[in-house]
C-alpha cells in the first residue's frame, strides 16, 4: 500500500496547516501531563546502581552479602543474577544488564539494588564490595585500533546486520576494537584521474550529551513469566522485542507502556533503565520497582559520537566537484548501542547536497573505554555535514571561489538522484540556500572588520528504513474519536499532528480526537519514533485508518438511509446528502446497532517498498534538509565569537502545524549552535570532567542571538500525506559549518574542530596570519 | 526523592511544616532533610512540579515562595514553614480558565516536551509580578535562569511577551468594568 495521492488545495484543508495550539498544550501548561517519572504503583520499590570507578578492569569478585541483608533491601542484582539472560544492542548484542567478566568504562553498571526507598538503596550500594584488577584502557579511536591496544571485547559478541543494496556493505568486527564498519561506493575510480585539484582534510567532531530534561526512568512489574513496564522509550515495540530476547520470554508476555517523554533526541532507544528494573522486580517477588536515573547517571549512560573524519575531494579547475572519498572513525564508546546505525549514516551521507561522479566512503565505529555513544539527533549527518561543508569552504578559499557560489554550482537539482537507486532529491536545495543567504543579507553586505558571514546546507535521508507503521482509528456512537498508534510524544508534537490528520479526514474538530495511551498489548505495531518519520510514515497509516473509518460510516449510513453512497458526505459526525439535508449519526447508529451503540474501527498501514537497488535496502521516504546562514563578530584579541544573526530553514513539504514546524527547526538549530560554540563532554585522558548539570554547559536564552529566526518552507514535494516531509533533525546539520565559515570570513581562521572555543578561534587567527604571510587575516 | 516509608531502616528527625500552598493551608511532618520538591511532589501530590538536575541548575522545579522563584530541589522543606508557596497547579482559575501565562505559552508554542514548562511558567509569573511590562532584554535575562532543551528559547521569549500583553489586557478589562 502506498500513500494517498489526492493532495487537496489549501483552501479545503481547514485543519492541517493552521497556526493553532497543539492538542497537548493544556495538559502541559497546567502541569497535568504524565511522564514516566510520575508513575507510581502501590508497594513500589526504588532501584539504584553501583557503577565502575575504573575505565577498564576485570571483576575478580563481588560480595553483596551485607547489602542483601540490610533491612529494607528486597533484591540485589550482580552478574550471578543474570546468568542465562542475554545481552542487548542494536546490531551488536554486547551490553549485559550488569557487568560480567569486566567493566569497560567509568560508570559501567556493576550491581543494582532494590529497596523500600532510594536512601536505603544507596546505603546498600555502599555495602557491596567489588574487587577489580585494573586493565589498560584506551580512549582515543586511533589508539584503540592499534594492534597493541587492549581488546575491549576479547570474545566477539553476537551481531546481526542488514543485507544492504547496491554499493553498500556492512560487517561487524572488521578490525581491532571496531564494532561495526559500513562502506559505500559508487562511480568509477578513474574519475580521480580527471580531477584538476585534489584536497584532503581532516576534521574532528565533538561529543555532547543529550540532556533531555526527563532522565531515563522505568517502573517495572515482573515475574519470571510476565513483564510489564512503564518506561521512557522512543521505541515501544523494538523495546518489547529486545526485552523478550534478553529475558527469554514470548513477546505476548511482555507489555510496554509509554507515557509522555520529557525529551529524547535519540537517547531513548534501546534498554537503559528497563532491564535492571525488571530483573530487580523479578527478584522482589514481583513488586513494582522504579529505576529513575539522576542527571549524573544520564551522563554515564549515553552520548553522541565524537569523530575523526578525513575527506578527500577532487574537482575540476572551474570548481566542478568530481570525486570524494571519506574515512570516518566514530568513537562508539564501550558498547555498540546504535553505533552501527550511526556508522551507516555517517558513511552514506558524506556526499552532502552535491553532485559527484565518484563516491567512496568507509566509516568504522570504534570501541573505546568511554561512555557508550548512540543515536543522537541528526546522527551520522551531523558528523558528515561538519566535515563535508567545512571542506567546501576550505576549497573555496584555496581556489578563490565564493563559498556560496561554489555550493550553488555543485548543488543537486530538485529531482536529481542522491546516489543510484535512491529517492530523488525532493527539495529545491538552491532555493533554500539563497533564501537563508538573503535573510542575513549575505549577498549585498558591506564588509566590516572582524565580521563575517557563512552559509551551509545539510541533508539526510529521512523516514527510516524498513519502518512498517500501523494505526487504528475508532469512533464512538457520539463521534468521539480515538487514535491508536505507537508514535511516542517526546516534544515534537507528533500526537497533535497525527490527531490533526484524523480530524482533517473525518471533518471533525481536532479536540474530538484523543491519542490513546500507548501499550504494546493494544496499540498497533510500529517500528519506533525516530528518523523524523512521524508524519511522513505514520501519517500515511493514520490517514488510511481514518479514511477507512469514514468509508465504513458512509457505507453504513447510505445503506440505512437508502441514499446513494457517492452523494453523501461526513461533516462533524453528521451525514449530509446531495441536497444538503443533514442526518445526525448517533440516532442512526442506535437504530441500527441497538441502544448501546457501536464503535467504528479501522486500521491503516504503511511501509515504503524495499528495493535491492537502493543502497540501504529501501529508498528513503524523503530528504530532510537544513539550510542555515550565520553572521558573527569575532574579537581577534580573545577569540571570542559573538553570533549576531542566525537563520535556519527547513522544508516541511506541507505544514501540518506551524508552531510545531518552527519549534522543531529552532530547537534543532540551538543544538547545532551549542555544538558549534561551547557544548561538549570534556575528557581528560578518559576521565569525564563535566558529567554533571553544574559543569555541563547547555545553551540558555542568553546564548541565542538577538537576531535568530527560522523559515519554514513549504515546497510541496514531500511523500507524506498532504505533501508533508519530516522535521526535527535537519535544522541541526548546517549550523556549525555556517558559523565556522562566518568565523573564517571574519578572521581568516579556518577551524576544523568543534566546539569553536575562543582558544581555538584565537589559535586559528594566528595560523591564518602565518598562512597569509603575516598580513591581517581580515582581508 | 522518595520519602520515608514504614519499612525504612533508619530513624529520621522530622519537622512540622505549615505553609500556604496555592492559597490553601497545608501541614506536613517531613524529615529534616526533605526538600521542597519532596514536600510538594510526594506529600502534597503536586506532580506538576518537575525534577531534572536536582542541583539547582535547570530550573525545571521552579516554584514561587513568597513571590520569588525558587529551585524546589535545592530548598529545604523547613524553609517554607510559614511561607506562601505557589506551583503550576495554582495558576489556572478554579473553573479551569487558564491564566495569561498559560494561555500565552499555549498560543505561542512556548513548550515542546513540556518538562521545563511548569518552571518556565512560574518564572514568568514572578517576572510579571515584579514588572508587568518587561522588555525583551529583561525577559532574556530571567528566562536564562532555566533550561529548555527543546524549543530553542525564541518561542518561550515570545510567550513571555505575549503573557505580559494578555495580563495587561485583562487588567484593563478589570479596570474598565
Ligand atoms: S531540578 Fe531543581 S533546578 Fe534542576
Ligand atoms: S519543552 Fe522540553 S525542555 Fe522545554
Amino acid at each position: 500500500m502506498t500513500g494517498f495521492v489526492n493532495p487537496r488545495t489549501p483552501d479545503d484543508e481547514p485543519i492541517v496547516g493552521r497556526d493553532r495550539p497543539r492538542l497537548d498544550s493544556t495538559m502541559k501548561v497546567t502541569g497535568r501531563a504524565v511522564y514516566t517519572v510520575d508513575i507510581e504503583k502501590p508497594g513500589m520499590l526504588h532501584a539504584k546502581v553501583l557503577r565502575s570507578p575504573y575505565a577498564h578492569a576485570r571483576i575478580l569478585s563481588i560480595d553483596a552479602s551485607a547489602a542483601r541483608s540490610l533491612a529494607g533491601v528486597t533484591a540485589v542484582v550482580t552478574r550471578e543474577e543474570i546468568i542465562g539472560l542475554h545481552s542487548y544492542g542494536t546490531y551488536v548484542k554486547d551490553q549485559p544488564i550488569v557487568a560480567t567478566e569486566s567493566v569497560r568504562y567509568v560508570g559501567d553498571v556493576v550491581a543494582a539494588v532494590a529497596a523500600v526507598d532510594e536512601r536505603t538503596a544507596f546505603a546498600a550500594l555502599d555495602l557491596i564490595r567489588v574487587e577489580y584488577e585494573q586493565l589498560p584502557a584506551v580512549f582515543d579511536v586511533r589508539a584503540a585500533m592499534e594492534p597493541s591496544a587492549p581488546a575491549i571485547f576479547p570474545d566477539q559478541p553476537f551481531a546481526a546486520y542488514p543485507e544492504y543494496g547496491d554499493g553498500a556493505s556492512g560487517a561487524a568486527h572488521t578490525a581491532h576494537n571496531v564494532s561495526y564498519e559500513f562502506r559505500y561506493e559508487t562511480g568509477e575510480e578513474s574519475v580521480w584521474a580527471d580531477c584538476d585539484y585534489i584536497f584532503e582534510d581532516t576534521f574532528t567532531f565533538s561529543r555532547m550529551n543529550h540532556m533531555h530534561l526527563e532522565p531515563f526512568a522505568t517502573v517495572a512489574e515482573a515475574t519470571a513469566n510476565e513483564i510489564e513496564v512503564w518506561t521512557s522509550t522512543q521505541s515501544p515495540f523494538p523495546m518489547r522485542k529486545e526485552l523478550a530476547r534478553v529475558f527469554g520470554l514470548p513477546e505476548n508476555d511482555i507489555r510496554v507502556n509509554v507515557p509522555l517523554l520529557g525529551g529524547g533526541f535519540g537517547a531513548k532507544n534501546g534498554p537503559k533503565t528497563e532491564a535492571i528494573a525488571i530483573r530487580l522486580s523479578q527478584l522482589s517477588a514481583g513488586r513494582p520497582v522504579r529505576y529513575c536515573m539522576s542527571t549524573e547517571e544520564v551522563f554515564l549512560t549515553l552520548s553522541q559520537h565524537d569523530a575523526i573524519l578525513t575527506v578527500k575531494s577532487g574537482l575540476k579547475a572551474d570548481g566542478e566537484f568530481m570525486a570524494r572519498q571519506s574515512r570516518v572513525l566514530l568513537n562508539g564508546g564501550a558498547y555498540a548501542d546504535a553505533s552501527p546505525l550511526v556508522a551507516e549514516k555517517a558513511g552514506y551521507r558524506m556526499p552532502g547536497a552535491y553532485r559527484w561522479k565518484r563516491i567512496d566512503s568507509v566509516c568504522q565505529a570504534v570501541i573505546t573505554n568511554s561512555v557508550p555513544a548512540g543515536a543522537y539527533r541528526g546522527f551520522g549527518a551531523t558528523q558528515a555535514t561538519w566535515a563535508s561543508e567545512r571542506q567546501v569552504d576550505l576549497i573555496a578559499e584555496r581556489l578563490g571561489f565564493d563559498p556560496l557560489e561554489l555550493r550553488l554550482k555543485n548543488t543537486k537539482e530538485l529531482g536529481e538522484e542522491f546516489v543510484p537507486g535512491e529517492t530523488p532529491i525532493d527539495s529545491d536545495l538552491k532555493h533554500g540556500l539563497i533564501l537563508v543567504a538573503d535573510a542575513i543579507g549575505y549577498r549585498d553586505r558591506t564588509r566590516l572588520s572582524n565580521r563575517g558571514m557563512g552559509v551551509a546546507i545539510g541533508i539526510k535521508d529521512g523516514g527510516g528504513v524498513n519502518k512498517p507503521a500501523q494505526a487504528r482509528v475508532k469512533v464512538t456512537t457520539n463521534g468521539d474519536v480515538f487514535l491508536n498508534c505507537a508514535l511516542v510524544e517526546m516534544g515534537q508534537g507528533g500526537h497533535s499532528a497525527l490527531c490533526q490528520i484524523v480530524a482533517e479526514t473525518l471533518g471533525c474538530d481536532p479536540k474530538r480526537v484523543r491519542y490513546a495511551a500507548i501499550d504494546t498489548d493494544n496499540t498497533p505495531f510500529d517500528q519506533g519514533t525516530n528518523a523524523s518519520s512521524g508524519i511522513a510514515v505514520m501519517g500515511h497509516a493514520v490517514r488510511q485508518a481514518a479514511e477507512r473509518v469514514k468509508c465504513s460510516v458512509l457505507d453504513t449510513a447510505a445503506e440505512h438511509l437508502m441514499l446513494d453512497r457517492q452523494s453523501i458526505r461526513l461533516d462533524d459526525w453528521t451525514i449530509v446528502d446531495a441536497e444538503g439535508t443533514t442526518y445526525e449519526l448517533p440516532p442512526l447508529i442506535m437504530e441500527r446497532f441497538g441502544g448501546t451503540g457501536f464503535e467504528f474501527t479501522a486500521d491503516g498501514y504503511y511501509k515504503a517498498r524495499s528495493a535491492s537497488s537502493a543502497p540501504l535496502e529501501a529508498p528513503c521516504i524523503f530528504w530532510e534538509i537544513g539550510w542555515a546562514a550565520a553572521e558573527v563578530e569575532v574579537d581577534p584579541e580573545t577569540g571570542r565569537v559573538e553570533l549576531l544573526q542566525l537563520v535556519v530553514s527547513g522544508d516541511a513539504g506541507k505544514v501540518v502545524n506551524k508552531l510545531g514546524c518552527r519549534g522543531q527547526d529552532e530547537g534543532a538549530a540551538v543544538f547545532g549552535l551549542a555544538q558549534a560554540l561551547f557544548e561538549e563532554l570534556r575528557y581528560d585522558d578518559g576521565e569525564l570532567l563535566n558529567g554533571e548539570a553544574l559543569l555541563y554547559r547547555v545553551p540558555l536564552a542568553e546564548d541565542i542571538p538577538r537576531r535568530f529566526s527560522s523559515i519554514t518552507q513549504e515546497q510541496g514535494h514531500g511523500a507524506g500525506p498532504f505533501g508533508t516531509k519530516g522535521m526535527g533533525e535537519g535544522g541541526m546539520l548546517p549550523i556549525a559549518p555556517a558559523i565556522a565559515q562566518a568565523i573564517a570570513d571574519a578572521t581568516g581562521a579556518q577551524l576544523t574542530s568543534l566546539p569553536m572555543t575562543p582558544e581555538r578561534v584565537y589559535n586559528g587567527i594566528r595560523a591564518a596570519r602565518v598562512r597569509h604571510g603575516g598580513a591581517d587575516g581580515n582581508a | 526523592m522518595s520519602l520515608e516509608s514504614p519499612e525504612s531502616n533508619e530513624e529520621t528527625l522530622t519537622h512540622n511544616v505549615e505553609f500556604e500552598l496555592n492559597g490553601s493551608p497545608e501541614r506536613h511532618c517531613v524529615p529534616t532533610s526533605a526538600t521542597v520538591l519532596d514536600l510538594l511532589r510526594n506529600s502534597c501530590g503536586k506532580q506538576g512540579v518537575r525534577a531534572s538536575c536536582e542541583r539547582s541548575v535547570c530550573g525545571a522545579c521552579t516554584v514561587l515562595v513568597d513571590d520569588l522563584p525558587v529551585a524546589a530541589c535545592s530548598t529545604f522543606a523547613f524553609d517554607v514553614d510559614g511561607a506562601r508557596v505557589e506551583t503550576v497547579e495554582g495558576l489556572a482559575a478554579q473553573d479551569g480558565t487558564l491564566s495569561a501565562q498559560q494561555q500565552a505559552f499555549r498560543e505561542c508554542g512556548g513548550f515542546q516536551c513540556g518538562f521545563c514548562t511548569s518552571g518556565m511558567l512560574m518564572l514568568t509569573t514572578a517576572l510579571l509580578r515584579q514588572n508587568p511590562q518587561p522588555e525583551r532584554e529583561q525577559i532574556r535575562e530571567w528566562v536564562s535562569s532555566n533550561t529548555c532543551r527543546c524549543t530553542g528559547y525564541e518561542m518561550i521569549l515570545e510567550s513571555v511577551e505575549r503573557a505580559a500583553e494578555l495580563a495587561g489586557a485583562k487588567q484593563q478589562d478589570q479596570v474598565s468594568e
